[in-house]
């Protein structure tokens, strides 16, 4: 009992850590997702962000080419330099485009992107300006500007606007690197923490598993004990009954036996009393027939004599209290009898055997024909199964319920007795059923048993056939039992295993 | 010539065998009747000298023998008479209560002649006790010597 407790217990518990186990397994692939997720967004923003430094770069290399094209035109003249010029002067304002394309995301880049437009555009115009001074021989104002020096505010602006850009996308490559060196490690965190309650709960779980087998064990042990403890009671007990049952048929059987004896005198001995009243009075009568006559009469042996008055009376009276005596001895000699028959009976080993119902009932039937032509009654028989069971008990089953379904017919009516019989798994179930005079259901049981009667005592009977029949039914292991109505008739259906077989009679026994 | 019947009856009750002994009179039988209302005298009377069945030269015996005696069950007497080389000729008849079947048996095996359930009908008994008388008189009981 406790041990089943426990079990249940256990296993509620067993739920509850999978419920945990799986719930924290979700969540560890719920945040992995995201912080991978993260991470990814983290590594395409610094991509982005060399992207960017690589434009700028690629922006700033256009324009030094175009400066250096420019001035070694101003130099040779040369026309393969001003070809040269013209390819890095277009490819300048596309490369200011891109940049400002990529970092349109951001408005400090935008803002920045915009004036480094309007100084690249300004530096444009100047290298402008300075073709056309060589174009138009006036290289010596051009020399004049390089020589002074005098950087212009566009070379300044670009430089610087260039250098803020860069510094911004720096300033951003460090913030995304943390960020994503974070994520990394928010996953590895979250990952070893998961892991770890997850090795924790499997690690609880078993440990419950265990003690749960072991109670089971435990539980399985108690149980194998208390079956082998119950199978011995129940053994000590059936021996104790059968020793009881033996100890009352031998009670039941010495005590009839004894009782006879006694029995045998009081008849006997009644009877010679009987003789000797005869004795008695024949001689009152001849000697009162002397008195009165004064001649003497030979009566005749065995003949009532003759007797007159007081005489007369005092031999009724001595008949009548021998006739109650020798009524009650027979009657009690009955009761012996059927008591010593009903042990005699109960010791007797049965011997299971393959028995045709249908046949063994014919010859019942017709054994009872006699009584049945008198009565004026008809017994069908329908088919019945075949049984093992021990042929002279079912016999006696049999006849003892025929023989009272003819006995208590309704007077009157003809009788109907019909046997039928039907299978039951394991059971054979056999009906008599009869029209008789049937049977106050306050009698049902009082009618089986012994030296008891129900109904009508006109007919004659010790009250034994109904008991004996309920004996033999449950010693061959099956029951009995009746359904009826006063003037409805009776059902008697009698209930027997289908194979009585050597395994049963040891129980029944 | 045929020496008279010596009728040795072995009865507890003394009752049973009050109505024995004037049931068998009453049939018309005259022989001696000699009562043991125990197992114990009757057999010393069977088998001891000077009394034993042996020494009884010329006698011939009828034994009336009840089952169920004080001291021993009248099954070992039977037997014993049965075993006897003289006795084992004196016709043995077994009255008792039991009508149990297989002890009926058992005695007829044994070697009783006949065996007679007590009735307590009291025609039925008188009638058994004729028969007995007259079984007396038509058997030729043989002398226990020969």
């Amino acid at each position: 009992m406790v041990g089943a407790l426990a079990l249940r217990r256990l296993g509620s518990s067993q739920i509850i850590i999978l419920s945990l186990g799986v719930a924290v397994l979700i969540a560890i692939s719920a945040a992995s997702l995201y912080f991978v997720v993260q991470a990814r967004d983290d590594s395409e923003a610094v991509i982005h962000t060399i992207e960017v430094e690589n434009q700028i770069s690629t922006l700033l290399l256009e324009i030094r080419r175009a400066e250096s094209a420019t001035r070694a035109y101003l130099l040779s003249s040369g026309p393969q330099f001003l070809q040269e010029y013209e390819v890095a002067a277009k490819n300048i304002l596309p490369a200011m485009d891109k940049l400002a394309r990529l970092t349109a995301d951001n408005p400090t880049q935008v803002a920045s992107a915009a004036e480094l437009r309007k100084a690249v555009e300004m530096r444009l115009a100047e290298f402008g300006q300075g073709i056309a001074r060589i174009k138009n021989n006036d290289v010596a104002t051009s020399i004049d500007i390089l020589r002074n020096g005098r950087a212009s505010n566009a070379v300044e602006a670009i430089g610087k606007i260039s250098g803020s850009m860069r510094a911004e996308e720096a300033r951003l490559f460090a913030l995304r690197n943390t960020s994503a060196d974070r994520s990394q490690q928010m996953v590895a965190i979250v990952t070893t923490t998961g892991s770890g309650i997850v090795i924790a709960l499997a690690g609880f779980s078993l440990m419950q598993v265990r003690r749960a087998s072991r109670a089971r064990d435990v539980a399985e042990r108690k149980l194998l004990e208390n079956n082998a403890n119950l199978e011995i009671t129940v053994d000590e007990r059936t021996a104790d009954l059968r020793e009881a049952n033996d100890e009352i048929q031998r009670f039941a059987y010495i005590v009839s036996h004894d009782l006879r004896s006694p029995l045998v005198n009081i008849m006997g001995f009644t009877s010679e009393l009987e003789e000797l009243r005869g004795d008695i009075f024949r001689r009152i009568a001849s000697k009162t027939a002397i008195a009165s006559d004064g001649e003497r009469q030979i009566e005749p042996v065995n003949e009532e004599p003759a007797l007159e008055g007081e005489d007369k009376k005092l031999s009724d009276e001595f008949t009548e209290a021998l006739g109650f005596i020798k009524s009650s001895i027979g009657r009690m000699d009955r009761l012996i009898s059927a008591i010593l028959n009903l042990t005699r009976e109960g010791r007797r080993e049965f011997r299971p055997v393959h028995i045709d119902l249908n046949e063994l009932l014919q010859g019942i039937v017709s054994s009872v024909a006699h009584q049945a032509a008198e009565a004026n009654a008809t017994i069908r028989i329908e088919a019945l199964p075949d049984i093992t069971s021990d042929r002279l008990a079912i016999e006696q089953i049999f006849s003892n319920l025929i023989d009272n379904a003819l006995k208590y017919l309704k007077s009157g009516t003809d009788g109907d007795i019909l046997i039928r019989g039907r299978r039951k798994p394991g059971f054979v179930v056999i009906e008599v059923i009869d029209n008789g005079r049937g049977i106050d259901p306050k009698d049902h049981q009082r009618i089986f048993d012994l030296f008891r009667r129900a109904g009508t005592q006109e007919k004659p009977g010790q009250g034994i056939g109904l008991a004996h029949v309920r004996a033999l039914v449950r010693r061959l292991g099956g029951t009995i039992g009746v359904t009826s109505e006063l003037d409805q008739g009776s059902t008697f259906m009698v209930t027997l295993p289908l194979d009585w077989t050597i395994a049963t009679k040891g129980q029944a026994a | 010539m045929s020496v008279p019947v010596k009728i040795i009856m072995i009865e507890d009750d003394e009752g049973h065998a009050r109505l024995i002994e004037r049931n068998i009179r009453r049939a018309g039988v005259n022989n001696d009747i000699v009562p043991f209302s125990n197992g114990t005298d009757a057999v010393k009377f069977l088998f001891d000298k000077p009394n034993g069945g042996g020494s009884q030269e010329g006698e011939a015996l009828l034994i009336l023998l009840d089952l169920n005696l004080p001291d021993m069950t009248g099954i070992d007497i039977l037997k014993r008479v049965k075993e006897d080389a003289k006795l084992k000729c004196a016709p043995v008849v077994v009255l008792t209560t039991t009508e149990d079947a297989q002890e009926i048996k058992r005695c007829y095996d044994l070697g009783c002649n006949v065996y007679i359930t007590k009735p307590v009908n009291y025609e039925s008994f008188a009638n058994a006790i004729r028969q007995l008388g007259l079984f007396f008189s038509v058997i030729q009981v043989p002398p226990t010597q020969s």
